[in-house]
């Protein structure tokens, strides 16, 4: 058994896990190159063949697998580099993409301009065609409308189109006719079909599904192949997979047919990290709440009895793309995020983010105004030598002085209190950002474990975790790498979809059942593709269910995978209203209706692979005193800075105090305490 | 004289208390029923304090928050010392605070130690209230008589349990019972949720220091507004604006006026509108809570985006309001029903664009007048469901954003009250629950109002009855009088809408319809779009090109308003600069 890599390529550092066959791991960090994912891939291959004193040809050769979170798909969808892309629609629905399903971030700004829709008008062709909401067909397919629009297109040099027609979830004919006329008068240009990417009801999320994969294609085909080639010419035999926005990894064929599912690809591992993590910590309960603070954002995200909810709403850059997600949830808060002080003498922290570049004042790049980082430097919390693996200095002064002008002057506070009140505000939006996806549904975060990830995490996450009565928080060892090592322990999986309106009140089991099979031989496929053993497999089928009457659907886990009449049905609605009833705390006697039949098809990783273990470290851990300001003295204090390579499992720190690696710096505030955990994380119990 | 509270705090009780308003607007959207609650988002919630003084009303509706004080204020004067703990109150009259009746608003009172400190109140627009037709608004109505059950402030709750006979009178009168007991479920919820969120705040941080916050916090918000209104050029400008008339009283059209004064060294706003017409027999008729709100809305909108949406802000703007007047406090019985729309829609865009007059890039063009008839209420039975009663509003294309100095109208902006933050029904799931097609929804050519920045389009919508027969019933505006532009700029286009047969027989119909139509007969509605703002001839040549190559403006309207000449023979449509330049100049010239 060889190695297994694992790859999370962000916008500025691409993140690697390498683990051993005996268990251990090792963590790298090296520089992205903007829009060429395989330079960084392959700077960090290098990087690691080095450091492990081998050539890059014979860490490839010993590899099993290599796994790959990317932000390519998120980066094209943001930066608008996604491929020329045209519209088929339904005659009369032009509008679709760029009408959106309304809503507005700020009510009373009307000073903000609308988003132009994913294609552009002039780019989408209505053709007369039209299903109707049981599927029959109002109008027939103008096959000639479409031709015409074809022609336009390769006049225009459109390099990849989206077919989304009403209703195709109840009919997909006039799709897959046209579809074929595609694949007649135009074989080179990639296109999907609404029904096929992501066959759900709301036309608008649908269209964006499609609108999206389909703009992905080139350049997802284009920098997988490049990977792939290049992997061969390196002598990689193993399995190459990327992470989708399920969480799981799957194979380049499945990526490349649906490359919608690369959105938020990296990050969707992160949740999955927590939950590892706390397992392996001997939390019981599985809930789990996980955070990644990076330089522009804070996500968050949240288990609960080990399951991370998954949701159909994620957004890139103000667009659905529609598929099944883990519900991570996104805010303009990090440590680029910039500061200032309104007319009132209230301060804020970001949304706006200062970047890399220029970055917080501190880098020395040309910022001038305060940033979390900043705010950091100046309170003695960051070592200004020993940031990011040592490869930058900080300038203290800058940061100072970025603060005295933005924050400290306007308020008449010293610069360090300043410093200290905008480390307050952006913890608060992230303490709100928590908020969202617990108090406000339903969920008491009390009793949860906070995982905290990301390089400076670590001096937010108990100030954080006190603000919303959480008693623990984890800052692990791998909190620099965090979602590449979600990827690392994560699952193989990939989803299957089908519409199909039935209703309790006249189910048609054929019609169902018929579905459910084809998913089932679909999700076998898949499996046997993954070399997934049998004793590793699940395959869990859900549904999208309502009571006849309402218009949102709840995911129901179906208990079998047929549902045969009398009693199939009735456990089935009988599990429908329970989980009603748990979400919504009534139940009702309606029928209930199914709109959307899925499989999920996982390959369960080998779980004792996952079980690192650390080597302790031999002698005594000194640490050197820092001078740092805390708000809770309300003044500076030379507090202990442990290196926490050299902690030994077990050992009891009292805070004040900051435990540095290589890759993180964690802070135990006064009046906390925490240990080194047998994993070489650090547990601060939040007093 | 209360503490000072740290700068600490401050910060984290003013999120605590946004959190616990958005806890109670996630209780209400997951359970509620009818679908302007679960799909459109046609509720807000909010807390006040003793002093009836709000506390964020920046979640919601702003016609429904901006003046929700008002609801615990009647509370107060009906009940006094008469409330107590477990104690909720209904409220749907424009008598009593309310907005319009179609408008079902809970409040409770907040007790901690004992005494009075707060009231959690939840508004919901329900899909029926009790009409004497299946609307919830009524532009026709002649008086009060005419708009169906009244909740004039009543106990609706005692110690935490219903008052059933309340409740009863609600269901003998609305059409749709379960869905209202629903829907009242889900309110209840919500300022319950409230209450609870509110008690555990002041558990953890103290009464004293709560109090001390909110006085600290409202200080803030009047402070910020103090900030933003001493930046604004003094003066005075008066207005007037009219809207679309159905009765011969007012032939050429219904006027809504207002003085503006701006004092920026007092730091203070005054809004007149006392020199308007009296009540008229119609359910136009503003309400005081809406008369209040839509000015309140307009001068913060103008304030910029960081005045906290707050009582204290509010301090700095004086109403001059006259009883019996339509766009002033309606004397008894006037018909409010449509209170939230149309009249609502013109005042509160007069107001924004009397800016406009104070000086150049202020103010902001009139938005989208009235629901069109594309947003009817319908209703009918279902033969797909056999036979299934059906009764809903649909909030399709309920566009038509103000030109705004900088920007472009936000397309779905849906109408002064909603600024946007109504959701758009899927054309899919209105097809699932109604019996109606959808043949096209999109934008209407040409339906912006021209300007510097242009007014959003309206959408051009067909809805096709299929097997059972539908009642429409809508309450249009801005046929005669689209939405007017402002600092230059142009109107925007008319509403129009038309009952079209199955042999394609056109029929226009009037603002206010109530027509029920048959398998394979259409409606059609085009909304009037935003006006423009600015002189078109200052628009930026490349943006007009875009927009006709995207099909929002035709090419007649390049040439002919914009003065812009365009190459249309590539795939991008270039701009020919020196045409454009000697058409302007001749064009600015004749001007």
């Amino acid at each position: 058994m060889g190695i297994e890599i694992s790859a999370d390529v962000g916008g500025t550092f691409t993140d690697f896990v390498v683990r051993d066959a005996d268990g251990r791991i090792g963590l790298f960090k090296s520089s992205t190159t903007p829009g060429r994912i395989a330079d960084g891939i392959f700077a960090g291959l290098t990087l690691i063949a080095t450091r492990r004193g081998v050539g890059l040809r014979d860490l490839l050769a010993g590899c099993d697998s290599l796994s790959i979170g990317t932000t390519v798909a998120t980066n094209a969808i943001l930066e608008g580099k996604a491929a020329k892309t045209a519209l088929i629609c339904t005659d009369g629905f032009r509008d679709t993409l760029l009408i959106r399903e309304g809503g507005k971030a700020d009510t009373y700004n009307i000073f903000v301009d609308y988003p132009e829709p994913y294609i552009p008008r002039y780019l989408s062709f209505g053709v007369a065609e039209r299903m109707n909401a049981e599927g029959g067909v109002e109008t027939p397919l103008d096959e000639a409308a479409v031709r015409a629009a074809i022609a336009q297109m390769k006049e225009w040099n459109v390099e990849a189109v989206a077919v989304a027609l009403i209703w195709s979830i109840a009919n997909p004919t006039h799709e897959l006719r046209i579809g074929e006329i595609l694949a007649e008068l135009w074989p080179d240009v990639p296109f999907s079909l609404s029904h096929r990417v992501s066959p759900t009801l709301r036309e608008y999320r649908r269209f964006s599904a499609t609108a999206i994969d389909a703009s992905l294609k080139p350049v997802v085909q284009r920098n997988i192949a490049e990977i792939e080639t290049r992997l061969a010419t390196d002598g990689f035999g193993g399995i190459l997979t990327f992470v989708t926005s399920n969480g799981g990894r799957t194979s380049t064929r499945e990526v490349l047919e649906k490359p919608v599912y690369l959105c938020l690809s990296g990050p969707s591992a992160a949740p999955h990290a927590g939950v590892t993590l706390a397992r392996a910590e001997g939390v019981a309960d599985g809930n789990v709440l996980t955070i990644d603070m990076g330089g522009t954002s804070f996500d968050v995200s949240i288990a609960t009895n080990w399951e991370t909810p998954m949701h159909r709403e994620g957004l890139i850059g103000g667009h659905m793309f529609g598929v099944p997600s883990v519900d991570v949830r996104t805010i303009g808060a990090g440590g680029g995020s910039i500061a200032r002080v309104d007319a009132g003498g209230f301060t804020h922290a970001g949304p706006e983010s200062a970047g890399a570049r220029p970055g917080p004042a501190c880098y020395g790049r040309g910022g001038t105004r305060p940033t979390v980082t900043d705010a950091n430097l100046v309170r003695g919390l960051l070592d200004p030598k020993g940031f990011a693996d040592g490869q930058m200095e900080l300038s203290v002064d800058a940061a100072a002085t970025a603060i005295k002008d933005h924050v400290a002057e306007p308020l008449g506070v010293s610069i360090e209190e300043a410093a200290c009140l905008i480390a307050l505000t952006v913890e608060q939006n992230m303490v709100g950002a928590i908020e969202d996806l617990t108090i406000r549904r339903g969920v008491d975060p009390r009793g949860y474990l906070l995982v905290s990830g990301g390089s400076a995490a670590g001096l937010h996450a108990a100030a954080i975790a006190r603000e919303l009565g959480m008693r623990r928080t984890l800052v692990p060892d791998v909190a620099g790498v965090l979602s590449a090592y979600g990827i690392a322990t994560g699952d193989v999986r990939f989803g299957f979809a089908r519409g199909l309106f039935a209703s309790s009140a006249r189910f048609d089991h054929a019609a169902v059942n018929a579905v459910l099979a084809e998913l089932q031989a679909e999700g076998t496929a898949y499996l046997d593709r993954m070399r997934v053993p049998d004793a590793r497999r699940s395959m869990v089928f859900t549904a999208e269910a309502r009571y006849s009457g309402q218009v949102w659907q709840l995911t129901l886990r179906l208990p079998a995978a047929r549902i045969e009449p009398g009693e199939g049905l009735a456990q089935l609605v009988e599990a429908f209203h329970v989980l009603h009833e748990q979400v919504y705390a009534v139940r009702a006697n309606d029928p209930v209706e199914f709109t959307e039949w899925n499989l999920l098809a996982i390959g369960h990783v080998a779980r004792d692979a996952s079980e690192a273990v650390r080597a302790e470290p031999v002698g005594r851990a000194e640490p050197v005193l820092r001078r740092v300001f805390l708000q809770e003295i309300g003044g500076f204090a030379d507090i202990p800075v442990f290196d926490g390579a050299m902690l030994q499992t077990g050992v009891r720190l009292t805070g004040p105090a900051l435990v540095q690696t290589r890759l993180t710096v964690a802070l135990v505030p006064p009046g906390c305490s925490a240990h080194v955990t047998a994993r070489g994380g650090l547990m601060i119990e939040v007093g | 004289m209360a503490a000072v509270i740290d700068r600490f705090t401050m910060v984290v009780l003013r999120r605590r208390f946004e959190a616990a308003i958005r806890e109670m607007v996630n209780a209400l959207f997951r359970s509620g029923r009818s679908g302007v609650l679960n799909t459109a988002m046609d509720f807000s919630c909010c807390i006040t304090d003793a002093n009836h003084q709000a506390i964020s009303t920046a979640l919601g509706l702003p016609i429904h928050v901006a003046a929700i004080d008002l609801i615990s204020r009647a509370v107060e004067r009906k009940f006094g010392t008469d409330i107590r703990p477990g104690d909720c109150f209904a409220n749907n009259s424009a008598y009593h605070g309310n907005t319009h009746c179609g408008d079902f608003t809970l409040s409770v009172p907040i007790f901690v130690d004992g005494q009075l400190v707060f009231h959690a109140i939840a508004r919901a627009h329900l899909g029926d209230m009790g009409f004497p037709t299946p609307t919830t608004y009524s532009p026709l109505s002649r008086d009060l008589y005419e708009e169906g059950l009244m909740l004039p402030c009543v106990r609706i709750q005692r110690d935490f349990v219903d008052l059933t006979d309340v409740l009863d009178i609600c269901k003998a009168n609305i059409r749709a019972p379960e869905q209202f007991h629903g829907d009242y479920l889900a309110t209840l919820a919500a300022v319950r949720t409230g209450e609870r969120a509110v008690q555990a705040l002041c558990a953890q941080y103290g009464l004293e220091t709560v109090r001390a916050f909110l006085e600290q916090f409202q200080t803030y918000a009047e402070d910020m507004a103090v900030a933003a209104i001493k930046r604004l050029p003094a003066g005075r400008v008066t207005g007037e604006q009219r809207h679309d008339s159905e009765i011969a009283a007012y032939a050429d059209g219904i006027p809504v006026r207002a003085t503006l004064d701006v004092d920026p060294v007092d730091a203070r706003i005054v809004i007149d509108l006392t020199d308007n017409v009296d009540n008229l027999p119609l359910g136009i008729n503003l309400s005081e809570a809406t008369v209040t709100a839509a000015c309140r809305v307009a001068v913060l909108t103008i304030l910029g985006p960081d005045v906290p949406r707050a009582t204290g802000a509010f301090r700095r703007i004086e109403l001059k309001l006259r009883e019996g007047s339509a766009v002033g406090i309606p004397r008894f019985p006037a018909a409010t029903s449509t209170a939230t729309t149309n009249l609502c829609h013109v005042l509160n865009s007069l107001v924004q664009s009397l800016f406009a007059g104070l000086g150049d890039g202020l103010g902001a063009a009139c938005s989208t007048i009235g629901n069109p008839a594309s947003c009817a209420c319908v209703s009918g039975t279902d033969s797909r469901y056999d036979g299934r009663p059906f009764a809903n509003q649909i909030l399709m294309g309920y566009w038509g954003g103000p030109g705004v100095p900088g920007h472009d109208g936000w397309l779905t902006f849906g109408g002064a009250g909603a600024q946007g933050m109504l959701w758009q029904s899927s054309v899919e799931v209105a097809e699932q629950q109604q019996p109606v097609l959808v043949e096209c929804l999109e934008l209407g050519v040409d339906s912006g109002g021209p300007g510097q920045w242009e007014g959003g389009p309206g959408a051009h919508l067909v809805y096709r009855v299929r097997h059972d027969p539908v009642r429409f019933t809508t309450n249009a505006g801005g046929n005669d009088f689209p939405p007017f532009g402002a600092g230059g700029g142009q109107s925007g286009g008319p509403s129009k809408a038309w009952a079209i047969g199955r042999n394609q027989e056109r029929t226009t119909l009037p603002n206010s319809a109530d027509v029920t139509l048959v398998a394979g007969e259409r409606l059609e509605s085009i909304a009037c779009g935003g006006g423009g703002y600015g002189n078109p001839l200052l628009r930026d040549p490349a943006a007009v090109a875009h927009r006709a190559r995207e099909g929002w403006i035709s090419l007649d309207r390049a040439r002919t308003t914009y003065g812009v000449v365009l190459d249309t023979s590539g795939e991008r449509f270039r701009v020919d600069d020196a045409a454009t330049q000697a058409l302007r100049s001749t064009m600015a010239a004749a001007e």
